[in-house]
């Protein structure tokens, strides 16, 4: 996943990006000084910000790369066309989980203290790029009636998949079962809560029932 | 196999989420108590056998529903006391045993998931053809048919997790079962660890990859007996690969139409095939579920499912089919003696709970070592299994039995009964009459032990 740009003839912006993450895997921390790193690089600092407007989005464009590369890849899968929003979402989570095995020390340093709840910052370029992808796929998913409309509130729905996405991160994180396989059960079992809150059930027909009864309420009051 | 329809129900997730719904089912076992209770309170004396029936049967309900929201530890748990019928009322056995047939399916993704996960390789490249829906439902895991140079195959894929989920659901079930049953932890925590034992066991596939290879070879001679045939090279310790066998299973067999001979034909393969294993390899099939077998088109048995087998050392087998001698039962000291070398009788017991204990070993050997004694017997008659269904309940409903303090018994008895038990069920269901006597009289030749199997722990209930 790290050999996007052309590695015959690393241009500047790769060895950029060799050189971030090397110190980031190495040292535990990103560069500090951006004048140091361009002097070992041997680059001017006008040459590295006619790349990336600062040393934080040299990482958050690595990760949205890699996301962009996955979703490509999944998305190319034979079997692709054929499935359901469920299992588009699963196959991605699955290759997801796949592809974080060679970047483990790095998800480890930015996710392994994260709360699933807070955004991190390294990650906004991933997780938009995830959201547009979480939200194609729910498209789909409402156009084949496995997902319910529910007006505003199916605009929370990407976010919620944001939520699933750094879950299982932090599962996969914390797991420590053979091949971790667990985090695949938890995949397999969450976007199965995931979906079947979404789709048309109890929820929606209760809801019903409590529009039809609460005028009758209010002259009752 | 059965191809029954499997159904998407929602799978319950974390061991939070397993705990509440099986919190839950107590809770609602408890209310169903409770209502029993209030109504037996005003109803008369005639009416409570129908309404402990019907108290049965919706905690059946209750308990069957929550098991079968999730799949692992319960789900084969619930399954285990199916099979062993006498530990509970037939209401709940009824509904148990139904879960051998719907547990919810894994998804294609995580199915392709889990095999390109044990042979780091694309399923296009392990198989030449594969089933993305599952043909049925395997109590930790699903099958899935496959093609690999022709020959059609049986894919066995386990839950990923299982293994894990197995002892916490286990921990969680254990005082459920414990309320159910009525009885007390410690009078049988040996016998939940050896049932925690061999449920981890059957995660193991590697295991049962072996297993079934050494019992099929060790059985090779018995006639008419087959064993699927594995694939090691697409065996893992989470996926078992072997021939598909077209086949009848044994529960539908016995509901075809089948001629009475080929009934007797298929009783005795199964008898001979379980007195070989317990009386000659002293290692045995211990899944004795209609599931596990197949009568094929040439009119053979087919065992399939390795995954629970139990060893019995020499020690223990002399001491339990010490109980199958006939002059054991005239003998009272030789009886007390039997009893006091299994545990049974504990030197902690006083005068009226040895006679209390004997007196019931008595009656549970009697009537349990019958199908030997005759020789011949017809399992056809259902009054042979009713009458050890009653002494089960009668004895979960005797306060003085209930009272008896001590883990009695051993560990190993469990699976042992467990296979008998299911044994006797499965030729009552083929409606078979077989000669029991052929593998006894051969081992009477190898051992002087006089072979006898006991019950007794089924009587204790």
């Amino acid at each position: 996943m790290d050999d996007f740009n052309a590695p015959e003839q690393p241009s500047i912006r790769h060895r950029i990006q060799s050189a971030y993450l090397h110190e980031l895997k190495a040292e535990g921390r990103p560069p500090v000084s951006l004048f140091k790193f361009c002097q070992i690089l041997g680059i001017s600092e006008r040459d590295f910000f006619s790349e990336y407007s600062s040393l934080e989005a040299v990482e958050i464009h690595w990760w949205r790369h890699m996301m962009d590369g996955l979703i490509q890849s999944v998305e190319s899968g034979a079997e692709w066309p054929s499935f359901s929003a469920r299992h588009r979402m699963l196959a991605f989570l699955f290759a997801f989980t796949t592809a974080a095995l060679d970047h483990r020390s790095l998800l480890l340093l930015r996710m392994g203290h994260a709360n699933p709840l807070t955004a991190v910052p390294e990650w906004s370029g991933l997780e938009d790029r995830f959201e547009a992808f979480a939200k194609s796929v729910l498209m789909l998913g409402r156009q084949q009636g496995e997902i319910a409309s529910r007006g505003p509130v199916t605009a929370v729905y990407p976010k919620a998949m944001k939520l699933l996405l750094r879950s299982v991160v932090a599962y996969n994180l914390k797991d420590e079962s053979p091949k971790f396989e667990r985090t695949d059960a938890f995949i397999e079992k969450s976007v199965a809560v995931f979906f079947d809150v979404m789709g048309r059930q109890v929820l929606d027909s209760g809801f019903d029932l409590l529009r039809f009864l609460l005028p009758g309420m209010n002259k009752c009051a | 196999m059965a191809t029954e329809h499997l159904t998407q129900d929602s799978i319950r997730s974390t061991p939070l989420s397993r705990m509440a719904e099986l919190a839950g089912t107590g809770a609602k076992v408890g209310l169903n108590y409770l209502k029993y209770y209030g109504q037996r309170a005003v109803s008369p004396e005639s009416a409570s056998k129908a309404l402990r029936d019907d108290l049965d049967d919706v905690n059946a309900r209750t308990v069957y529903e929550s098991f079968s929201k999730l799949k692992g530890g319960p789900l084969k748990l619930a399954q285990m006391l199916s099979i062993d019928e006498n530990l509970l009322p037939p209401a709940y056995a009824a509904q148990f045993a139904q879960a051998q047939y719907s547990a919810p399916p894994l998804s294609w993704p995580l199915v392709r998931r889990t095999l390109e996960r044990e042979f780091n390789q694309p399923v296009e490249s392990l198989y030449d053809r594969f089933t993305p829906e599952a043909a049925h439902g395997a109590s930790i895991g699903q099958v899935h048919v496959a093609y690999r140079d022709g020959q059609k195959l049986a894919v066995k894929v386990q839950y990923p997790g299982v293994a894990e989920s197995m002892r916490s659901d286990l921990r969680v079930v254990k005082p459920i079962a414990l309320q159910m049953l009525g009885l007390r932890e410690v009078d049988i925590a040996h016998y939940f660890t050896e049932v925690e034992t061999r449920l981890l066991e059957e995660t193991n596939y590697v295991r049962e990859l072996q297993q079934s290879r050494e019992i099929a070879s060790a059985c090779s001679k018995l006639p008419n007996l087959r064993f699927p045939n594995f694939y090691p090279d697409r065996c893992s310790n989470r996926v078992l690969t072997m021939d598909w066998i077209d086949g009848l299973t044994l529960d539908r067999y016995a509901a075809s139409d089948a001629l009475q001979s080929e009934r007797n034909r298929i009783g005795q393969i199964l008898w001979d095939f379980y007195m070989h294993q317990i009386h000659g390899l002293k290692r045995f099939h211990a899944d004795p579920h209609p599931g596990n077998f197949l009568v094929n088109a040439d009119g053979q048995l087919c065992v399939l499912d390795f995954g629970c087998t139990r060893s019995i050392t020499p020690e223990f087998y002399a001491l339990q089919f010490a109980f199958l001698n006939p002059a054991l039962l005239d003998s009272a000291d030789e009886l007390e003696a039997a009893l006091r070398a299994m545990d049974v009788i504990l030197p902690t017991d006083g005068p009226a709970q040895r006679q209390k204990v004997t007196h019931l070993a008595r009656e549970s050997i009697e009537l349990l070592t019958r199908p030997f004694r005759a020789g011949r017997f017809d399992f056809t008659d259902p009054s042979f299994l009713r009458t050890m269904y009653e002494m089960g309940e009668t004895n979960r409903q005797d306060r003085e039995l209930l009272s008896l303090r001590g883990a009695r018994g051993r560990a190993e008895s469990v699976y042992i009964n467990r296979a008998f038990f299911g044994l006797f069920s499965l030729l009552h269901r083929l409606r078979a009459e077989v000669e029991t006597c052929g593998e006894l009289s051969m081992q009477r030749h190898s051992s002087n032990q006089g072979p006898a199997q006991s019950f007794l722990k089924k009587g204790l209930g």
